[in-house]
This record gives structure tokens, sequence and C-alpha cells, in this order.
């Protein structure tokens, strides 16, 4: 039976233009898709690398400056912006710390249209409200973003069941159902194999169409590891959409009924449980309030200016490594601003903490309960993959923070030695480089939602055995 | 190669077929006459194992077909009413695919000869079922039961809306498969047409096997004579 389905299917489905409107389709959807995440991802390069360049524009400045001041010529400059001042350096020549995309960030918008992508921390900055977002249209926000994701996990479930849906019922609707049936076959291994070789097709076309947009629209980070993966993800996503259709040709009847059951089943998978589950989240775990955290900020602050001296002798006294190579002695307006610094944010941590601990809450909730929705678990993976996932960001927010500690730390020195900065130190300062966070739950996604099919389909197979019993073709 | 034993199929309170013993034999054409919900397609539905019987049985070429529905279905060929093929296939593929799924690989010389054999004009085996008359549909269900090598042809009132002359044509085919020694059980209407093909003939009513005769018995008025008294019986007794 397989071989001649399969012989009089990719027949029927050409006949019937099925597969020359789903190609159109598919190639229209991927190229429209791909174009603009590739255009977002060219923006959001263009903009890292245009801080970059004024980093390097503003390096070389500091440099002649630095060069001027070490051969004792004269230099039109504010005297605290002279980089001789460690703090100068710190706070008008700082580092770019760039979140540079992925090769496949061009898939998922994710979390990267809410999220700035460099941020250049200065040494007398809060790194706890170092600001991670970005202006951003709340139109935009709404409608979300045209990418490969959004058409993989909204729309190709919308074109399977508009492919699927009527596959038993239209044999029995056009009256060809019996002529089937009275064959030495049996009913429902005829719509698997059906369904199967539909699925067969339709991931061609899938594969190829997208294969066809990559070398057409040209992705520069065109990365065989990650569209292998992409591809993974998307036919085990596809496979559990035909595993619904498999069941619901089986169990419900008419065409009309298939079809307002499987729109149901999408409205329910890719529409409701995710919200349910993102609403749940923000109310059992509700993020601390972000006025309140600077508010305390601030009191803190008044709190710490009132206590500078005092403040400042505690730092020396813990830290007696600054004060072992100066000789003057001498104490400025920085040396109890940054003492203070200290004391604040030691003050804000426990909000701080708050505030990721309950992101973290909110996330290990989302992550357990995403099995419900095999959509929430491709959309989760597609961003892994595109390294715009919540986790990319925390991850970057994290390293961000650390690399302005050690930024600080390393001018922090200077200052409280009372050592100039000079052009022999420049080598010497910290550089950001970012390192994604590794891929390794995509296999388990593309594992999972496999099972997930094949439970499917077996649970097809085992419960219409009772229904055949009952009578399916009665009428 | 056709038999039911006190077959019986009830809906809820209604009896569809009533304990109905009958048996076509190899080279026999049984016609079922009877108005409509008479039980006749019931009983072609319970030998096709698409309906359970309540109780009784259902034997195709001696098997049960409540115990073996796929096994007996390697027997029978099926005609409906209106037999629906794939429209955007041709006759020729039609042939192929139904035969194929049945087991039964053929060559394109052997559809087309069972096409020809069929009384398919062959201008035709190349066109899309889509452009296809009642008639010439049937003529490829008949191919179906040539390629399969049908031990039993079960037709639900076959040549309602053919015009006569197709009609007759179809008669033809009938009286063929019977020479080849097929069991055919055909439910009708058409009474000219049952005294025509058949060897046999019923009249079923409420379910039952009212009468029965042979048909080369009976002429075509006494049979009419018998079908009507048969469907006034219940009037008759009132």
């Amino acid at each position: 039976m397989l071989r001649y389905n399969f012989k009089y299917e990719l027949r029927l489905l050409l006949r019937s233009r099925w597969i020359q409107i789903l190609s159109l389709i598919l190639l229209v959807l991927f190229g429209f898709s791909t174009f603009n995440g590739i255009e977002k991802v060219a923006k959001r390069k263009s903009d890292i690398s245009i801080a970059k360049q004024q980093v390097q524009e503003s390096d070389e400045a500091m440099l002649k400056l630095l060069d001027s001041v070490e051969r004792g010529l004269p230099v039109s400059a504010s005297s605290w912006t002279i980089p001789t001042s460690p703090m100068a350096v710190g706070n008008y020549h700082p580092r770019v710390a760039a979140m540079e995309p992925k090769p496949m960030a061009f898939v998922a918008t994710g979390q990267a249209d809410l999220f700035t992508h460099y941020i250049k921390p200065t040494v007398s900055g809060d790194d706890f409200a170092l600001n991670f977002t970005e202006m951003t249209s709340p139109v935009q926000l709404l409608f979300g973003s045209f990418d490969l994701a959004f058409v993989i996990v909204y729309l190709l479930p919308l074109l399977i069941i508009a492919f699927t849906y009527n596959v038993l019922s239209a044999e029995k609707e056009q009256g060809s159902l019996r002529l089937l049936a009275s064959q030495p076959i049996s009913i429902r291994k005829w719509v698997f194999q059906k369904l199967i070789l539909r699925f067969f097709w339709l991931s061609v076309l899938v594969t190829l169409s997208m294969l066809i947009v990559f070398l057409l629209v040209g992705t520069e980070t065109f990365e065989w590891g990650g569209i292998v993966s992409l591809l993974g993800l998307t036919l085990s996503y596809m496979l559990i959409w035909f595993a619904l259709a498999f069941l619901v040709n089986l169990f419900v009847g008419t065409s009309a009924k298939n079809a307002v059951s499987l729109i149901m089943l999408w409205v329910i998978f890719v529409l409701l449980t995710p919200s349910v589950i993102n609403q749940l989240a923000n109310t059992l775990y509700p993020m601390p309030s972000r006025t309140l955290m600077i508010n305390e900020m601030r009191e803190h602050k008044a709190e710490a200016t009132k206590r500078q001296d005092e403040i400042l002798d505690n730092f020396l006294r813990d830290h007696p490594e600054y004060a072992i190579n100066d000789s003057t002695q001498s104490r400025n307006f920085y040396h109890s601003y940054m003492a203070s610094q200290k004391v604040v944010k030691e003050a804000l941590e426990p909000i701080v903490d708050t505030y990721e601990q309950q992101l973290h809450k909110q996330q290990k909730w989302a992550k357990k309960l995403q099995w419900f929705s095999p959509a929430i678990v491709v959309q989760e993976s597609l961003n892994q993959l595109a390294g715009t996932s919540t986790a990319d960001y925390e991850s970057y927010r994290n390293q961000v923070i650390g690399f302005a500690e050690t930024w600080r730390n390393h001018l922090m020195t200077y200052l409280y030695n009372n050592k100039p900065f000079a052009q022999q130190d420049y080598p010497s300062l910290p550089n950001f480089q970012f390192s994604y966070i590794a891929n390794a739950t995509i296999g388990l996604s593309v594992l999972v939602l496999l099972l997930i099919a094949g439970a499917l389909l077996a649970f097809g197979f085992a419960v219409q055995g009772r229904l055949q019993k009952r009578g399916l073709l009665s009428n | 190669m056709i038999s039911t034993n006190k077959l019986t199929k009830k809906f809820g309170d209604f009896t569809a077929v009533d304990n109905l013993t009958l048996s076509v034999k190899e080279g026999e054409i049984l016609c079922l006459l009877g108005a409509n919900g008479a039980g006749k397609s019931t009983t072609i539905n319970m030998l096709l194992g698409f309906i359970k019987p309540t109780s009784g049985t259902a034997e195709i070429h001696g098997l049960d077909v409540a115990k073996n529905n796929l096994k007996t279905k390697e027997f029978i060929t099926y005609i409906p009413e209106n037999l629906m093929l794939y429209p955007s296939l041709t006759a020729v593929e039609n042939l192929d695919y139904f035969a194929g799924i049945a087991g039964k690989e053929l060559s394109p010389q052997m559809l087309t000869d069972f096409l020809k054999e069929a009384g398919l004009q062959e201008e035709a085996f190349q066109k899309r079922i889509s452009t296809f008359s009642k008639g010439m549909r049937q003529k490829v269900g008949i191919a179906l039961a040539l390629a399969k090598d049908t031990k039993v042809l079960l037709l639900d009132e076959p040549t309602s809306g053919l015009d006569p002359k197709a009609s007759n044509e179809f008669g033809e085919l009938l009286q063929k498969l019977k020479n080849k020694g097929v069991a055919i059980l055909m439910a009708t209407h058409d009474l000219f047409r049952a005294k025509e093909v058949a060897t046999h003939i019923g009249i079923m009513k409420d379910g039952k096997l009212r009468q029965q005769f042979v048909a080369e018995n009976i002429s075509l008025p006494e049979l009419e004579k018998a079908y009507l008294d048969t469907m006034n019986y219940k009037e008759a007794l009132s």
C-alpha cells in the first residue's frame, strides 16, 4: 500500500496545485522573515561597530592628549577630562561591552527588540542601574516581529492544518472512502501513510525553501550546525501537528468539524498556553519595582554623602593595599565617591538579588511548564539558537556587570594610589569579551518533540481500533 | 461464496435486518429487491464489515466477515450506487492505485486490457475521471473486479441513474463476471434489470427476506406482482 500511496500522493498533490501553492507561500514567508531578521542583525552589528569606532577615536584622542601631557606641552582640555586622571579614563573613555550577534541571530528576534546590545560601563556608574532596555515603539512590540521563528511557530501549523484537516473526511464526503474501505487495507494505516507522506513532502518543501532563501538572501553567517538544528526543530514541531491532525482525522468527523478542532488546538497550544504560563509566572513571582529600587538607591546615596569621611576611612581600613604606594595621601571627591558607591551597592544588594531571584523563579516556572505547549518549546529553542533568549540576555547582563566591576577595580588602583594614568598603561586596560551560553537543550527539545509526536501517533493507533469495532464506516 | 445465517442488525429499537439467511454460490447472481429502508444496503454493509451485526453471521468465501474482515475483502469488489474515484487521476491511474493497494501489481498492458475488457473506450483510458459519466465509472469498477480476480461482487443500486443503454451494457458485464464464476449480490429497485441478469431474486421488506425465486422460473409480470404484493403485505393485513 505504501508504494502506491507514495506513487500517487505526490501526483494528487501536484494536480490539485497543493505543492505549487505551498512552495510559493513558504518561499514568500521564509524569504520575508529571513530578510527581516537579517536586516535587524545588520542594524545591531552596525550599532556595535559604530560604538567601537567611537571608542577607537576616543582612545586615539586620549593617547594624543596623554602624549602631550607627558611631554609637558600645553593642552586645551578641561582639567577633569585630562586622562592622566584614572577617573577621566574610566568615565570618558569607557570600553564597549557588546553582545555580538550569533550566526543564527536572524532566526528569532526573541528579547532582542527589548534589550540593548552594547553598553559602555563607566567607572562611577551604578552597575545595578545600568540600563539594558532600548527605546522601543509600543506599537512594534504589540505586533511582534515577523521573523523566521514567528513563521515556524505560528504560521506553519496553520499551513499544516489547511494541508491535513480533511485527509479522511474528504474521502468520506466525496464518496471514495467506501471504495477504499472495501479494499483489504486498514483505514487507519491508510490515513497514517497519507499523513506521513504529506509530512514528507512538506518537509522537503520546507527544507528546500529555507535553503533557497538562505542562499538567495545571503546570510553572511551561514552556519551548517545552526541550520541543522533549525531544521531539526522545525521538522519535529511539524510532526507534532501532523500527529494531531492524525488524531483529529480519526476521531472527529466532517471536514468542518476537523478544521475547527485543529484551529482550537492551535489557539490552545500557540496562543493560550504561553499567555497563561506567562501570566501565572508574573502573578506568582512578581518583579520588584524598578522605581522602588531607584528611590532606595537615592536614599542610600544621600545617607552616604552625609557620612563620606567615615565611609572613606572604613574603606581604606578594609583596603590597605590602596595606600601602600601612595606617598601623597591626598584625598579628593572621587576617593569618597567611589568608597560610598561600594557602600550603596552593598546596601542595595538585597533588592537587586530579589530581582534576580524572581527572574530565576519565573524562568524556572516557565521552563517546567513549557512542555504543555510545543510552541513554547520551539520558540524558546529558536531563541536559544539565535542567542536572543531571556537566559542569553541575563548572561549578557551579568557579564557586563562583572566587566564594570573589573573596569572600576582596575582604575581604582590608580585612584587610591594617586598614580596618574600614562600612555604605557593603555595596553593593560581591560576589554570586554562576551561569551554565549551553550545550546545544550536544543537536542533535548528535538528529542522530546519527537517523543510527543510518537506518543500521539501511538495513541491514535491504540484507540482507533475500538472505534472501528463500533462501525466507523456505517454512514 | 456469500452466505448469511440469521443475520440481524438493530439500530436501537429499529431492526434494519431481521434474521436474514441467504446464500449466493459461484456463478450466481442474487438480486435483492425492496423499497428504501428494506435492509438491502445494511446487508451489504455487514458483508463488507462496515457494520457489525447485532447477531448472526455473514461469510465470504467461507470466512466469517466479523472475524476476518481484511482477509474477506481480498475476495470482494464493491461497487456502490455512485462509484467515486479520484477525479484528478485518469482511468488507468485509478485502476492502478486501487488494484495496487489491494495487493495486485499490474503492468501498463494489463491495466489497459482490464479496462478494455470492462468495455471502456480506449480514448477514455488516459482521461481524468472528472470527465467520466456514471456508466464509465462503473466500468472502471468492473475493471477493478477483473484486475483483483474477484470472487465476490457486491453491488448497491449500480444501475440507478444509468440510461437504458448503459444499464444494458452493465448487465452484460455482470453476465461476463457470472460466467467467470463470480458470486454476485446486487441490491436494486430495478425489477427489469434484475429479471434480465439475476439467477436468483429475493424480495426484502422490513429487514426480512419475504420471498425468493429462481429467476428463470418467473416472468417479469409475475415478479412485478410478487413485488407489489410483498410491498402491500402490511396494508393488506391491516
